[in-house]
């Protein structure tokens, strides 16, 4: 079985940060995230990480691999090298709470603002029978509220304030299928020096999002909507 | 929880680990655009001369005739295609016209900006040379 | 404000590439003479041009400043004071320009 370099970044708010190797043994078809358990379970208990579902759908497990934002669970060992080093860092522009982890509650207040629903009924098979003892089939919605996009956001970096891609393609959802929601409330959200104006299209949300969610497309249609309702409301008096 | 300080906040923008042909094109058009205000704020001072009469400007011209000045029109011209190419692109994107392929036309932009700058130089050192 | 960033840009596409290339390549032995400017500009659809011209790129190089420095963690209360004294600056560069365009065009009268 092939060892596995890994240096992670370890430390507790309060003290500077720094980088700690491991070694793990595991086979090449093991991912990331059953090295960082591994070594969570043998070399330090201390150690701090988020996970749920190991399949890409819980959204807890985001961290920066080399830089660049991943899901630990569907990051492959095979893609590194044994003489390599992986490098492993929590995601930026939360707040940090020790090692791997980070504060995601600014962004979930955000989507909840906005009212984002993870699942939804599924119109798909509406119309279809129900198999026996299933009351309702429900749909998930593609973002999983991971934050990559938003450690990844050069914008994001500087402007606390910003409401970031994910936030924004979740407005963007919402008024594509409204349900009765309030479209009002959700344009004035987005209608904001911090809002979907904020974005410079550095494009770097839609190409780190591991659920295809695209947010840069999602907020160049929200703006283009904010552009026809300005118009509608110019041309048409303050209607 | 460890408070970000403000100035390492503010460089975010900056820093290019991890990030791809979009945050380059980013830093890029940003690097690019003060660039450009600094050369409109001396263009402008500058021509303060024509106010001054015939000898003032005629002699600034023959000194932006020299090598080095036209050196660094050439790079004015660099930055110029750059960002107005550049323009071009992140208006489409920022309306969300041709996401999937914007690493594709941050090439392109780059092509296209080189191969201008050279047929602009060419064309300078030919003509005013 | 990013919809004006991106409108005037596309307008300076046009009045800024006309500008390098009358500038340029259009003037016999490159850049203009004295002579050349105020001849330039004594033609009133090139003088209107050019102011249209130089106002567009102010507009567009402070908007374009005051976004960047937005990036510094600047809160609504300074950027309101920013928008006033970059609006000044703005007025003051296109004042400044259209003075010195006029005197040169006067002087070819
Ligand atoms: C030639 C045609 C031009 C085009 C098509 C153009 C287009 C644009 C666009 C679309 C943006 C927004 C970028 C973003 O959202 O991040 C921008 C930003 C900017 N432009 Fe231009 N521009 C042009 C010329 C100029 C000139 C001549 C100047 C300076 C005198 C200038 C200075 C700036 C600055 C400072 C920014 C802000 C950059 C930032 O926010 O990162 N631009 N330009
Ligand atoms: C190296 C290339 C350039 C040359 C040789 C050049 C030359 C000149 C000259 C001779 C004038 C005065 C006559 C006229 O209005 O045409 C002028 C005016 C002007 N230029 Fe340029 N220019 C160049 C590049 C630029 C660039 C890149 C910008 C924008 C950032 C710019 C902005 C302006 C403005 C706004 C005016 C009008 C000033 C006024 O109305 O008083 N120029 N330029
Ligand atoms: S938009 Fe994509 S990257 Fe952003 S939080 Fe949702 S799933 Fe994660
Ligand atoms: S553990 Fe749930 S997304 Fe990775």
């Amino acid at each position: 079985m092939p060892t596995w370099q890994l240096r992670l970044l370890r430390g507790r708010p309060g003290s500077s940060p720094r980088l700690e190797t491991y070694r793990v043994e595991l086979p090449a078809e093991a991912y990331l995230i059953d090295a960082v358990e591994k070594i969570w379970a043998e070399q330090d208990r201390s150690l701090l990480f988020r996970h749920a579902c190991h399949h890409a759908s819980c959204g807890a497990c985001g961290v920066r691999v080399n830089g660049r934002e991943r899901l630990m669970c569907i990051t492959p060992l095979r893609e590194f090298s044994p003489d390599g080093v992986i490098q492993v860092e929590p995601l930026r522009h939360f707040p940090w709470l020790g090692d791997l982890l980070v504060d995601v509650s600014p962004m979930m207040r955000r989507m909840a603002e906005v009212g984002f629903a993870i699942i939804r009924r599924d119109e798909l098979t509406a119309d279809r029978p129900l198999p026996e003892g299933i009351e309702q089939i429900t749909r998930f919605e593609d973002c999983i509220e991971c934050g990559l996009c938003l450690s990844a956001c050069p914008v994001m970096a500087a402007d606390e304030a910003y409401l970031g891609p994910a936030t924004l393609a979740a407005i963007e959802r919402m008024l594509a299928e409204p349900r009765g929601g309030d479209t009002a409330r959700l344009l004035t959200l987005a209608d904001d020096p911090h809002g979907a104006w904020r974005c410079h299209s550095a494009m770097e949300c839609t190409a780190v999002c591991p659920s295809n969610v695209d947010p840069a497309s999602a907020i160049g249609r929200l703006r283009r909507r904010l552009i026809v309702e300005k118009l509608r409301r110019w041309i048409g008096g303050g209607r | 929880m460890r408070e970000v300080p403000r100035w390492k906040r503010a460089s975010g923008w900056i820093d290019l680990r991890g990030r791809r042909e979009g945050g380059l094109a980013f830093l890029l058009m940003r690097l690019t655009g003060i660039g450009l205000v600094i050369y409109l704020f001396l263009h402008l001072y500058v021509l303060r001369l024509l106010a001054q009469g015939p000898e003032a400007w005629d002699a600034f011209i023959a000194m932006a005739k020299s090598p080095l000045f036209l050196a660094l029109d050439g790079l004015l011209i660099l930055g110029i295609l750059y960002h107005a190419l550049n323009g071009v692109r992140v208006t489409l994107l920022g309306l969300g016209i041709g996401v999937p392929h914007q690493a594709r036309l941050f090439w392109g932009v780059m092509a296209l900006t080189l191969l201008m700058t050279a047929i602009a130089a060419y064309a300078i050192f030919t003509i005013a040379g | 404000m990013w919809i004006w960033q991106a409108f005037t840009g596309l307008l300076l596409l046009i009045l800024l590439t006309l500008h390098m290339v009358f500038n340029h390549f259009v003037v016999e032995g490159g850049l203009r003479t004295y002579r050349d400017v105020v001849a330039y500009l004594s033609h009133p659809v090139v003088f209107t041009w050019e102011i249209l011209f130089l106002v567009v790129v102010t507009a567009h190089a402070l908007m374009g400043v005051r976004a960047i420095l937005l990036d510094l963690g600047i809160g609504p209360g300074t950027d309101r004071w920013l928008k006033r004294g970059l609006t000044l600056v703005g007025l003051g560069i296109i004042g400044y320009g259209v003075w010195l365009s006029w005197w040169i065009r006067s002087r070819g009268a």
